[in-house]
């Protein structure tokens, strides 16, 4: 089984999209780590930020274009600003201190290791046939056409949630007049 | 090991990743970009099966933006209530919020 | 011809029962009237014996046995109850019956300004129906659960004034000492359930069985040995006589009726009815013997330095008894029982002539008596008529019981009637001793000054019982045994010698003078022998140290084992059940503190759940794909 294993390691940075695959997978990872493991709030949200565009790159590779740039203008861009106005106006200390609570990090961490094992393991053990398909070419054309011949409804749905989401924020979040 | 497999263990390493902060960080602030990060992972899921799973097809893209979208606007709506809850209890703190006790 | 009134025997035990009940229903509501039915009660039980006793009398061997009542049966074993009527069980009858309806009659004097009278009568019925109803048992299982309410009823009587830690203590002592011979009892009933053809338990088929020689010689010595430790408990004999002299904390009438003439009594009575397992072991007959012999010189030799004057006659009960068991042991059955006859009388006399004086002067020490000769003259009289008859002087009962018993033992084994002689000796010493200190002399206190005789209803039962200390042992004199010949069935062996007579009454006469010499003219003086061997004299008067032996050899390690026990079952027992105590109120708290109100909390609990599904799912189908 190691055998095996190094044998599909090789073989695996044989070709060069998996040695950028690998580039940007590490970096989504270590932009994710890094925001668990900093203090201010600040950094974590920048480093959240880099783990988005990082994404991004990884869709391009999946032959995504146009979902890798909504990623970069949705994620990077609008989220993550909103975020850091929410920290504006909410925290003025911008330190997250993780507060001590051994048993229950102990068990979070117990039960997320265990969830990413099983996921894992299930990945594994299944297998999935890939015929190739060739996704690229005219992509965005693709996707605007699937959207309003197929899917239609759930983009009326999309636009009707959107209304109702920026309403309801400006609702909540406006100072009451007293 | 499929070609898909490596995708889907990223998404879910990050996916653990986002569900540890959720779980476990103090500001509420950390805790919805955590649920941003589990997000992502889920679209990562998506946008790999469509390129490589059983029947690609461009329905994972799209169906990936409409994620990306509820995911914003779920960001604003909470970002919105959590401001409101600040201005009101003057603190963000997740322990702190434990009304459903009662 | 049919015993008509031995058929109604059970009557006798029946009048006190019924008087018991009465009186614990009326309780304190009165205190007039429960002394009255306690005498009527007694009464009628003695007038109901005395018919059956005549019957006896009359006819020869005309027993009665009714076991019709069946109580147990288990498998092929039967077990009855019912009761038996024989010439020995209707003379006790009798004697029990007679001495209660005294001391109830006694009892309403001296107990007049008690709070809890009736109660105490109602105590005083409970025994008299427990022993009554003892002697008329047909078989030893009955007569075994008659003996335990009896050794109740004298925890119930010596602990009666339970405000006095000495009586508690008393009560305690003789409930658990007489505990050890009655375990040995039931051990030798239970052998004698295993042993018996068809597990008969009826006195008669124990006597045939025995004196079949049915039963193996080794079985038989320790079944009798068994039994005889059952005796010594309840009879105070060595070892187990500790707990008879703290029985006086209880009120006097009480020692005389159970600790003077009937319970201690139960014990002769017990190796008298099972006699042919002794006789069928002639190792147990010796034991007996020696045991009775040596008991009889020790109590003496003890009783000739105490100054309390019930002690004194405890101690001197404890050494007759060790006449009648010696009796019993030398083969004398009939001398013994006669001794029990009239032993029943004097020291019954003695001992409620003793509470006369100490209800008149409440004091108990002799030596801060004195005097009292010329203030009570009828306590005096009766007082020292029974003296003699103990002493044995002729031609008093106690004699003619004495000399039954010391002339066969000249017969058949001198050394014990060497013992027997000096006993006597000593026994008449030390009551010249405690006439002479008690009545004569001049008054050693203002009480003993201001003493006057008692009231009629306590004086009455002493001259009755004087009378019958002085006439009581004609009825089986040298040359006219009819008492033998009435009890055994068979004529009497007649081993009396002048000799014996001559050589009894001498000792007994040297006793008294030299009691005489010392405490009543004051002659010699007191400390002759004390004051050269001053051990001597603290040897008997600490008893011979026997309570401290027992305190330090077998009281202290079992109260430091019980201190074990008690650690034992609070940190072990209890710790269990705290534990299962802790265990639930843990899961308790930590149920509570799941649910705080965090989000973060339930989260967590949710991904718990679902991953412990997950792997319970996966691991299910891998057990049943790899299976």
């Amino acid at each position: 089984m190691l055998q095996q294993m190094i044998d599909n390691l090789s073989s695996f940075f044989g070709s060069g999209s998996n040695i950028m695959f690998l580039i940007f997978a590490l970096l989504a990872i270590g932009g994710a780590v890094f925001m668990l493991n900093l203090t201010k709030v600040v950094h974590m949200v920048t480093s959240l930020a880099v783990t988005f565009i990082s994404l991004a790159a990884i869709y391009i590779l999946l032959q995504a274009e146009f979902v890798a740039v909504v990623q970069v203008l949705i994620y990077a861009g609008a989220i993550t600003i909103l975020m850091i106005f929410a920290i504006m106006m909410t925290n003025h200390r911008e330190i997250d201190q993780s507060i001590v609570r051994p048993l229950h990090q102990g068990l979070v961490l117990i039960g997320v290791i265990l969830l990413g094992g099983l996921i894992f393991y299930a990945v594994q053990r299944a297998a999935f046939p890939a015929p190739d398909v060739d996704l690229a070419t005219n992509n965005t054309e693709n996707i605007g056409l699937k959207l309003f011949h197929e899917h239609v409804i759930p983009f009326e749905l999309m636009s009707v949630l959107l209304t109702v989401a920026f309403i309801g924020a400006i609702i909540i979040a406006k100072r009451e007049e007293d | 090991m499929n070609v898909v497999s490596s995708y889907l263990i990223l998404a879910a390493i990050l996916f653990c990743l986002g569900l540890y902060g959720a779980l476990t960080k103090r500001n509420a602030i950390i805790v919805l970009l955590s649920v941003e990060l589990m997000l992502n992972a889920v679209n990562l899921n998506l946008v790999a099966f469509a390129k490589w799973g059983i029947a690609p097809s461009l329905t994972g893209q799209i169906f990936s933006l409409f994620t990306i979208t509820i995911a914003a606007a779920e960001v604003a709506v909470g970002i919105a209530i959590l401001i409101a809850y600040y201005r009101s209890k003057a603190t963000s703190d997740v322990r702190d919020m434990n009304s459903l006790k009662r | 011809m049919e015993a008509v009134y031995a058929q109604y025997a059970w009557l006798v035990p029946l009048f006190p029962l019924i008087a018991f009940l009465i009186l614990l229903a009326i309780g304190r509501t009165t205190s007039r009237v429960g002394p009255i039915i306690g005498v009527l009660a007694a009464g009628a039980s003695f007038v109901w014996s005395l018919f059956v006793l005549f019957e006896q009398m009359k006819g020869d061997g005309m027993g009665y046995v009714w076991n019709d009542l069946e109580w147990i049966r288990a498998g092929n074993f039967v077990l009855e109850m019912g009761f038996e009527v024989n010439p020995l069980n209707a003379l006790m009858l009798a004697i029990v019956s007679f001495v209660s309806l005294l001391v109830n009659l006694y009892s309403i004097g001296y107990m007049k300004d008690d709070a809890r009278i009736t109660v105490f009568f109602s105590y005083v019925a409970l025994f008299t129906f427990a022993m009554l109803a003892l002697v008329i048992s047909e078989n030893v299982v009955q007569l075994y659960i008659f003996w335990e309410l009896v050794g109740l009823c004298s925890f119930l009587l010596i602990g009666f004034w339970y405000e006095k830690p000495e009586a508690r203590a008393a009560a305690k002592k003789a409930f658990i000492v007489t505990r050890v011979g009655d375990v040995a009892l039931l051990i030798g009933i239970l052998l004698l359930v295993w042993n018996m053809p068809g597990h008969a338990l009826g006195f008669t088929n124990i006597a045939n069985a025995f004196a079949n020689g049915e039963i193996a010689g080794g079985t038989a010595t320790l079944i009798a040995i068994l039994i005889f430790i059952g005796a010594v408990g309840k009879s105070g004999q060595f070892p187990l006589h500790t707990w008879l002299p703290d029985a006086m904390e209880g009120p006097t009438p009480i020692s005389a009726l159970i600790h003077a003439a009937t319970m201690v009594a139960a014990g002769v009575y017990l190796v008298a009815r099972t006699y042919p397992v002794f006789e069928a072991s002639s190792d147990a007959l010796q034991v007996v013997a020696y045991v009775g012999a040596f008991t009889a010189i020790f109590a003496a030799i003890i009783a000739l330095t105490q100054r309390d004057i019930k002690r004194i006659l405890a101690y001197s009960t404890i050494s007759q008894l060790g006449y009648m068991m010696m009796a019993m042991g030398i083969g004398a059955y009939a001398a013994g029982i006669f001794h029990l006859f009239t032993h029943a009388f004097f020291k019954a006399l003695l001992f409620l002539a003793a509470g006369s004086v100490i209800h008149a002067l409440h004091e108990q020490d002799i030596f801060k008596m004195g005097g009292l000769w010329k203030k009570m003259r009828l306590t005096g009289w009766t007082f020292a008529i029974g003296g003699l008859a103990l002493s044995g002087i002729i031609p008093l009962a106690g004699f003619w019981s004495k000399d039954a018993i010391l002339a066969e033992a000249y017969h058949s084994q001198p050394v014990l009637f060497w013992i027997g002689l000096i006993t006597a000796f000593l026994t008449a010493f030390y009551m010249a001793r405690l006439f002479f200190a008690a009545f004569t002399g001049p008054a050693e206190t203002d009480d003993a000054a201001r003493a006057h005789e008692s009231p009629a209803v306590m004086t009455i039962p002493l001259v009755i019982l004087a009378l019958f200390s002085i006439g009581a042992g004609f009825v089986n004199i040298p040359g006219s045994e009819r008492l033998a010949a009435w009890l055994t069935g068979e004529a009497p062996s007649d081993h009396s010698s002048v000799l014996v007579i001559v050589l009894s009454n001498v000792v007994a006469v040297a006793g008294l003078l030299l009691g005489w010499l010392m405490y009543g003219k004051k002659a010699v003086p007191q400390d002759w022998l004390s004051g050269r061997a001053g051990w001597l004299y603290r040897l008997s008067f600490k008893k011979f140290y026997i309570d401290e032996l027992y305190e330090y050899l077998i009281v202290r390690p079992l109260r430091v084992f019980g201190y074990f026990l008690h650690l034992f079952d609070e940190f072990i027992i209890d710790g269990i059940v705290r534990l299962l105590a802790g265990i639930t109120v843990g899961l308790g708290r930590t149920g509570t503190r799941l649910q705080n109100g965090q989000l973060q909390t339930y989260g967590l609990v949710s991904l718990l759940g679902i991953v412990i599904l997950a792997v319970a799912f996966v691991g299910w189908r891998f057990v049943v794909n790899a299976g």
